[in-house]
């Protein structure tokens, strides 16, 4: 048996602990503010939030309602009655000005540089440990590409019911969005499910950015926890491949979203090797040839192999 | 359905709500001035908390949609179990939607409540509560029922003589999450969280001992997962780590009865015997709990280096016990010798035990203004140690001494897997940003092997994968961007006969804003994956070229289209051998589909102040050869305002579905919808 010593695993998180120790005594103190992209703008100053409502009232009256406006008590980052140039610099030559050219706009600014805005104060959150696997930072999909950062109302922030996430990254993933047009499908488009349910849109270490559950299981599992395991005989394919080894998640023409029509050809494009592999052979032997599949009896496979995601009885799942 | 009658029950009630407006403009008025009172009498702290609410006087307490009404049907014709296995909508009342948010001016208990719910009567019904307020509570519940009916012929022995519904189910899937953030906002903050699955219903399965006859019979699934989960997360600016404590229980107690004449799906006497099953009793007792341990750390040293990193290391594990009773005229080998007999009961008990450790890290460098430097590694370990006994005891035919088997047998499936990365993102122009990488996976595993394997009772197989990355972003406008991603890879090793091998996935993406109210996008994928071996000859190739349009002129206050279209193609060859004889073959999948969805919104002429809206649209799919599939969604709705805050609609929906090759699983049905909509 492979040793898997929780002990040692505990060595690394008190390694970790005693490094962020370390870094703690750098954090008591607020965040520096916010970087200046010129010499100009380094020589502004704070003006306040209140400042900033005289001329944009409306954005300023639906920021009340927004999340973010909580940055305008929040001591803990020092910008406090600064929301509005927490994001958007030191405002006072703007002030002066008028000038649209003094003040940063996030919005007209590269995804990554925008980016850096908002993870000055988001980085440093659980919602953002995979970010760097995710191919959203890595494709330079800012945040605000999903996040209105001044609208107000329950959806304000961030789209929040199912049929509104879906829409919002559909207006992307519009091939993604087809494919749940298919008449096999996870409920989607009925808004009974979303896309998050099953994807982290910050990023996830599990590929496709899918997201993982409990005991770092993907997604599938949070609803299908009955073909979670342990088994006493897992199916390999589900471990080693994952759900997507036969299923097509998103939709499909083929009945319970699998990637053939038939089953067998699902079970035997796989089950195709010779008893007696080479050593770099793939892992799926053939059947034995009792399984006449001349005769309807034998043609779908999982009538007999009905456990197939593993069993708790049956070395070939057949209990 | 008591539920929805109580909310019918407030219906009126609630359509009287807009004559109550001056009452409504009296109340905030009515909390200001309280609130100014107590500012008075209390004196700096109710003073603070009338000047720290964000909510306007004026703000209404309460808003909400209510959206009710009925559906018919006009069908469905053709396959009723193939429309429910896709579309399973029913005719009645329904409570498509509810929500509503409630705000309390003086922030007592509350700062505010949002709650929705959707399709209450359908067979996919939701609802979702979150409450909070700022400092002290982020509270969120969410609720899912899910009726998941599926009985395709196709997945059925055509020639069973009880029908074609084996392996369907009738099920319901429960799934709920509650979480508690405490003191959100702040440096350290608890949370504890529950969430729940389950799944109950009926459904019919197969029971056997072996391959000489198998036996439809009814099943109850019933399982559940709960998980318990609490942690605290320590958020500073420059760095965060949150340390988790969970738990899982996991129980399955699926049962299958049946007391009647199965001759089951043979169809033939087996060696001069009819067999049959006169009756069954099977009952699973499956237990399962596990604890994990997480860690998760972010960190910001400099304003040039991010870290973040996660560990991970679980122990679930399972006990079964599982017991059957089997009576008729039966057959099976036994102890490699066939046996005749006329009752069977089978005991199996059994443990697994699957220590299970991941975890991964990351940075990202920013040496200079231009360049980031993505470094990134994880590791997934397990070690699935199991072992079950089945013990049978046969009474065969024509003798009285029972003959007994016990199958005992250890079982382990070992996995590893790593995974290495690199990318490099250059900002060649403020314009242009370049990427490359490179990715390195590999792995190994023993995993049981198959019947027939020489191998013995387990096999080993190893992955190694090299992946070279490259992309670039381009926005040479404001106006239009552009996104390509390459990968190439070439595989050393890999564990099945379909896996990614030697492999090139491209995907493209451009959005263009050609005016102010006309959007473009367009979106391209590509994937070739090749495995020469000649034992395998996998030749895997899938394309997909979707494009959207968005149209909202003059701001969309007479029309909005939107619309997509999608064409994919996928071809898929791959040799097998063809049993019983071993004979290679090849298996061919080809399909070539073409996938449509719009949706027009058209304001038509108004009246009293008021705007009818006219929407239609819908989806269609349409692909050919290994499966030819027609599916039709097309969908038209009027929207008829009567009040400022009520309004009243019909929607017509048509469902069409066909399949060529099988013909009998066709369907179609119109669906009606008569309801209204209160806004307040």
């Amino acid at each position: 048996m492979t040793r898997l010593l929780p002990t040692s695993g505990c060595r690394y998180i008190l390694l970790a602990a005693a490094v962020v120790v370390g870094l703690a005594t750098g954090s008591a103190q607020p965040q520096p503010t916010a970087p200046a992209s010129s010499t100009e703008k380094q020589a502004a100053t704070y003006v306040g939030s209140q400042q900033c409502q005289v001329c944009h009232e409306d954005i300023f009256k639906a920021f009340q309602q927004n999340p973010h406006h909580g940055v305008e008590t929040d001591k803990k980052r020092g910008f406090e009655n600064n929301a509005c140039e927490s994001c958007h610099g030191p405002a006072s030559k703007h002030v002066e000005s008028v000038s649209a050219a003094d003040i940063r706009q996030p919005a007209k600014l590269a995804p990554a540089e925008a980016d850096r805005i908002c993870l000055r104060c988001h980085q440093n959150q659980p919602t953002h440990v995979g970010r760097i696997n995710s191919s959203h930072a890595k494709n330079q999909v800012a945040c605000v590409a999903c996040h209105a950062i001044h609208k107000n109302g329950p959806q304000g922030l961030v789209a929040r019911t199912p049929a509104a996430i879906n829409q919002q990254c559909s207006g992307c993933h519009a091939a993604v969005w087809a494919s749940f047009q298919n008449p096999h499908r996870h409920r989607l488009p009925e808004g009974a499910m979303s896309c998050v349910d099953c994807h982290n849109p910050h990023g996830s270490f599990l590929p496709h950015m899918t997201q993982a559950f409990r005991g770092n299981e993907p997604g599938c599992f949070n609803c299908h926890g009955e073909k979670a395991g342990p088994f006493i005989y897992p199916h390999a394919a589900v471990n080693l491949e994952g759900c997507g080894a036969c299923h097509q998640p998103h939709g499909s023409a083929n009945p319970r979203m699998l990637t053939r029509p038939q089953v067998r050809f699902v079970c035997l494009e796989c089950h195709a090797n010779a008893p007696t592999p080479t050593p770099a052979a793939t892992l799926g032997t053939i059947p034995p040839a009792l399984h006449d599949l001349r005769s309807p009896r034998f043609q779908n496979c999982t009538l007999c192999h009905q456990q197939v995601h593993g069993s708790y009885i049956s070395r070939d799942f057949l209990k | 359905m008591r539920i929805l009658l109580a909310v019918l029950a407030m219906v009126p009630a609630w359509a009287q709500a807009p004559a109550q407006n001056p009452p409504q403009a009296a109340a905030p008025a009515a909390s200001t001035s309280s609130t100014q009172a107590a500012s008075d009498a209390g004196g700096k702290t109710a003073g603070a908390t009338a000047e720290e609410s964000p909510v306007p006087s004026t703000e209404p307490w309460f808003t909400g949609n209510l959206d009710m009404g009925f559906r018919w049907l006009t069908g469905p014709q053709g396959s009723v179990a193939t429309y429910r296995s896709i579309i399973d909508l029913d005719q009645g009342p329904r409570l498509f939607g509810l929500d509503f948010t409630i705000k309390d001016p003086k922030r007592r208990l509350f700062d505010r409540i949002d709650a929705r719910g959707y399709a209450w009567g359908d067979p996919y019904n939701t609802a979702h509560v979150e409450a909070q307020k700022s400092s002290l509570y982020d509270f969120r519940f969410d609720y899912r029922n899910i009726w998941y009916f599926n009985s395709l012929p196709s997945f059925a022995n055509p020639l069973a003589p009880n029908g074609i519904d084996e392996q369907s189910f009738d099920v319901r899937r429960h799934m709920l999450d509650a979480s508690l953030d405490l003191r959100p906002g702040k440096r350290i903050i608890p949370y504890l969280d529950f969430s729940h699955s389950s799944e109950f219903g009926h459904g019919i399965a197969t029971w056997l001992q072996d391959s000489t006859n198998e036996y439809a019979v009814p099943v109850l699934p019933r399982s559940g997962t709960n998980n318990y989960r609490g942690g605290v997360r320590f958020e500073y600016n420059k760095f965060h780590v949150t340390l988790e404590e969970g738990g899982t229980t996991f129980k399955d107690d699926e049962q299958a009865s049946a007391n009647y004449f199965n001759p089951g799906d043979r169809g033939s006497a087996f060696l001069g015997q009819n067999l049959a099953l006169t009756n069954l009793q099977q009952i699973y007792g499956i237990r399962g709990d596990s604890t994990y341990t997480r860690g998760l750390l972010t960190a910001t040293p400099t304003s040039w280096l991010s870290f973040s990193g996660q560990f991970m290391f679980s122990q679930p594990s399972i006990d079964v016990n599982y017991a059957e009773l089997a009576a008729g005229n039966l057959a099976a080998t036994v102890a490699s010798s066939l046996l005749f007999y006329t009752s069977e009961i089978g005991l199996a008990t059994g443990a697994a035990k699957q220590p299970h450790v991941s975890g991964n890290a990351g940075f990202e460098l920013r040496p200079l203004k231009r360049l980031r430097i993505v470094e990134s590694w994880m590791t997934d370990r397990y070690h699935d140690a199991a072992f079950g006994l089945f013990t049978q005891v046969f009474q065969p035919v024509g003798t009285s001494a029972p003959v007994t088997a016990a199958n005992a047998m250890p079982n382990e499936q070992v996995v590893n897997f790593n995974q290495q990365q690199i990318d490099v993102m250059y900002d060649l122009t403020s314009k242009l940003t370049l990427r490359g990488g490179w990715r390195y996976v590999w792995g190994d595993a023993t995993v049981l092997a198959g019947t027939l394997s020489q191998t013995g009772n387990f096999a080993s197989g190893q992955l190694k994968r090299q992946i070279g990355l490259a992309g670039l972003t381009f926005r040479p406008i404001q106006k239009l961007s552009m996104n390509l991603d390459y990968e190439g890879s070439s595989s050393d090793n890999i564990y099945f006969r379909t896996s990614l091998n030697d492999y090139h996935k491209a995907r493209g993406q451009v959005r263009y804003q050609a005016t102010g109210s006309l959007s473009l996008q367009g979106n391209f994928t590509v994937l070739n994956n090749q495995n020469p071996s000649p034992d395998i000859r996998y030749d895997f190739q899938s394309r997909d070229t979707a494009l959207a349009l968005y149209w909202a002129p003059n701001g969309g206050k007479r029309v909005t289209f939107t619309g997509e279209y999608d064409r994919y193609t996928l071809r898929s060859d791959i040799g097998y051998r063809d049993l019983p004889f071993l004979t290679s073959v090849v298996s061919t999948y080809h399909e070539n589909a073409h996938i449509a969805s719009s949706s027009t919104d058209v304001a038509l002429p108004g009246y009293a102040g008021m705007t009818p809206k006219l929407t239609f649209g819908g989806s269609l799919f349409v692909s050919s050869l290994s499966r030819p599939t027609r599916f039709y969604e097309p969908m038209g709705r009027l929207t008829l305002p009567v009040q400022k805050n009520i309004s009243f609609y019909a929607e017509w929906q048509w469902y069409g579905f066909g399949e060529p090759f099988y013909l009998y699983e066709g369907f179609r049905t119109h669906a009606f919808i008569t309801g209204v909509r209160i806004t307040k």
